[in-house]
């Protein structure tokens, strides 16, 4: 019995001796790892995998990070599900998030716990008028506008624009940006013209854009559809210049011959750049993927990444990581180093990014210029 | 955790209502509809628009629902419940189909692909209910009268009258009854209830778009009928809590890689849905027999 006595008194001394170990910090992460969607699951993660890595490597926080991540089938209903657990089991302060239907789904479930939502892949205008606890970390659609079209007026001399705007807020706000930034410098917008979601014939709209004698044609749409109106517009004669946003970045738009010399904006991140943050992104991600970081990588390494920041800067102060303390410390910080360079958000908890115009020739893309957005 | 366990149990009473209302009109009536999203998204927009532009009382809302969705189901029954079978099949297929489109391109009402945002909480005499716990509550209260309903239903004539008609529609119609007449106000009221699900469900997401309402949400809800059991009351509810909370339970299993969980909850999902029907084809609650 003295013994046991003996050994228990020695361990409870040990245990005071002993620092507490650091509390484990949990961020939630909100993807697609099944359904139709499943494919964009582990590519919207593979940078945030990364950067947990980098942060705990680095010591950054007290504890050590890890990311629940949780499947929404890229789709409203099990999104909630999943928010809910991160928010009431877990007590997630922090949650990244991919998909406009998912976010919108989830945004008054985080706006009403206090708990930072933060979107990498969605570029939906409207993503920007979710509140204040969700931010977004990829320049949204419409900002691109104001990049692309004033290069194609003063740069191309071309003046006279056509859009063709898929029905859908995307659409809507791509024609709302173009009206606004083509009466401010100078250009006219000649005709435009709205597609259903699920059209894939526009031979009727090609003759429109003919007709109206624009010398550039917007387009606004996305997937096979964007493809399908470039080849369509070719095929009937219209030889305008065409201009696109960042949907446009993939191999099936790039690849088609009607579309060589066709413009479109990107989120301009300089991964050759060679400030410490990106080179060490850009190797890493080479060694642990053996393959190039794509835009998607950059974005929810950067959102990672961001928390890890607010979070030192709140744990170096004595407060507690609470999403109500991460969304007034980024208002305080204002500017972030992240990869592409030292970022700012806008009002409206929306990441400003400098956006390159690239141009289409030989199935690769080749950038124009870059445009500071503001 | 009573959050997220409420949460689930919204969630659960929402398609349970669904369930019940599509058992009544496949379990009893022998007429197998896979619109049944349709009328549980009409509801849904309509909960929502109102609640958006006008009142969200519940007392506004979900009659507005239930009437919508009930006067909907009335175009689709009137031309189509003429039909027996496999016809009807097609026919609400293609409602879905039409409806899909709809919801998507009727945007002043819907909101398009972009949906409907920032529905405002639910209002019960002026107090609004948001959290899940209250709201739980009251999908708790509709799930009850959902199932006093149906209840009362299939014992009364009415009820009788629905299994003569799935049993043998000639036979019943030789002995008198009004076949359409019967079938087609089973399916009104059968819509109505899932409108009144999806205005609860409008308000408690405060957000809805066609992803909730397509092919794949019908088909869930023939799932939860035929999982749970066919032409049984508890059947459906059954359905609706293994659907729903199996994937939530398996997200809870931390040996397994996180972001594999969702291709592994989709194994489990398939696998026990085969087993299910091989060796219990009724359902869990049906009679066991092939």
């Amino acid at each position: 019995m003295n013994y046991f006595r003996n050994f228990s008194a020695a361990a409870a001394v040990v245990a005071l001796a002993t620092p507490a170990a650091a509390e484990d910090i949990t961020i939630g992460g909100l993807f697609p790892f099944s359904g139709t969607n499943a494919v964009y699951g582990d590519v919207l993660s593979s940078g945030a995998k990364l950067a947990v890595k980098h942060i705990n490597a680095d010591k950054m926080l007290s504890g050590t990070l890890s990311i629940a991540y949780e499947d929404t089938q890229a789709l409203p209903q099990p999104a909630v599900v999943a928010m809910q657990k991160l928010v009431s089991v877990l007590e997630v302060p922090f949650t990244l998030t991919s998909f406009t239907g998912v976010s919108k789904a989830i945004a008054p479930i985080g706006a009403r716990n206090e708990v930072v939502m933060i979107n990498g892949g969605g570029v939906g205008p409207d993503l920007a008028e979710l509140g204040e606890y969700f931010w977004n970390v990829i320049p949204l659609a419409n900002l691109e506008v104001r990049a692309s079209v004033p290069y194609v007026v003063e740069a191309l001399g071309k003046t006279k624009f056509a859009l063709i705007y898929v029905d859908d807020p995307l659409g809507g706000s791509i024609r709302n940006e173009l009206e606004g930034v083509l009466e401010e410098i100078g250009g006219d917008l000649v005709s435009e013209m709205s597609i259903a979601p699920t059209a894939q014939q526009f031979s009727g709209l090609a003759a429109k854009v003919r007709s109206s004698g624009a010398d550039a044609v917007y387009i606004a749409s996305y997937g096979a559809q964007q493809v399908q109106i470039a080849k369509q517009l070719r095929d009937n004669g219209v030889d305008a210049q065409m201009i696109s946003y960042s949907a446009y970045g993939v191999p099936d738009a790039m690849n088609l011959p009607e579309n060589e010399g066709a413009i479109f904006t990107a989120q301009a991140v300089t991964l050759e750049a060679s400030d410490p943050v990106t080179k060490r992104f850009v190797e890493d991600y080479k060694a642990e993927f053996g393959k190039d970081p794509a835009p998607y990588n950059v974005n929810y390494y950067n959102a990672t990444m961001l928390f890890a920041i607010l979070a030192q800067a709140l744990e170096a102060e004595g407060k507690e990581i609470t999403g109500a303390n991460l969304l007034a410390k980024r208002k305080e910080m204002g500017s972030f180093d992240l990869v592409g360079g030292n970022v700012s958000f806008l009002d409206n908890g929306t990441l400003l990014f400098p956006i390159d115009v690239k141009q289409i020739e030989g199935g690769a893309a080749r950038t124009l210029t870059t445009v500071d957005i503001k | 955790m009573e959050n997220y366990l409420a949460n689930l149990g919204v969630l659960i009473c929402v398609y349970s209502i669904l369930a019940i209302t599509l058992n009544f009109i496949m379990g009893y009536a022998g007429i197998f509809s896979l619109a049944h999203a349709v009328f549980f998204g009409v509801g849904a927009y309509t909960g929502g628009f109102l609640a958006l532009n006008y009142s969200s009382s519940i007392l506004v809302i979900l009659p507005a629902a239930m009437i919508t969705s009930a006067a909907l189901s009335l175009l689709l029954a009137i031309p189509t419940l003429r039909v027996r079978g496999e016809y009807f099949v097609a026919a609400s297929l293609g409602l879905q189909i039409l409806a899909v489109t709809l919801f998507t391109e009727w945007k002043w009402f819907t909101g398009g692909i972009g949906g409907l945002v920032g529905i405002p909480p639910i209002s019960i005499f002026g107090t609004e209910i948001f959290r899940p716990t209250s709201f739980f509550l009251v999908t708790l209260v509709a799930l009850a009268v959902t199932i006093a309903i149906f209840g009362l239903l299939v014992r009364s004539n009415f009820g009788r009258s629905l299994r003569a008609i799935r049993d043998s529609e000639s036979a019943a119609a030789a002995f008198g009854k009004n076949v359409p007449l019967i079938k087609t106000v089973s399916l009104a009221i059968s819509a109505a209830l899932a409108g009144m699900a999806g205005a609860l469900y409008a308000s408690y997401l405060s957000f809805i778009n066609v992803e909730s309402f397509m092919l794949d949400t019908s088909v869930l809800i023939m799932a939860m009928v035929i999982i749970g059991g066919t032409g049984t009351q508890i059947g459906p509810i059954v359905g609706a809590v293994v659907l729903l909370s199996l994937p939530s339970a398996i997200s809870y299993l931390n040996f397994l890689p996180q972001s594999e969980i969702g291709a592994i909850q989709q194994i489990i999902y398939g696998a026990g849905m085969t087993l299910l029907m091989l060796f219990r084809p009724g359902g869990i609650v049906g009679s066991g027999g092939k």
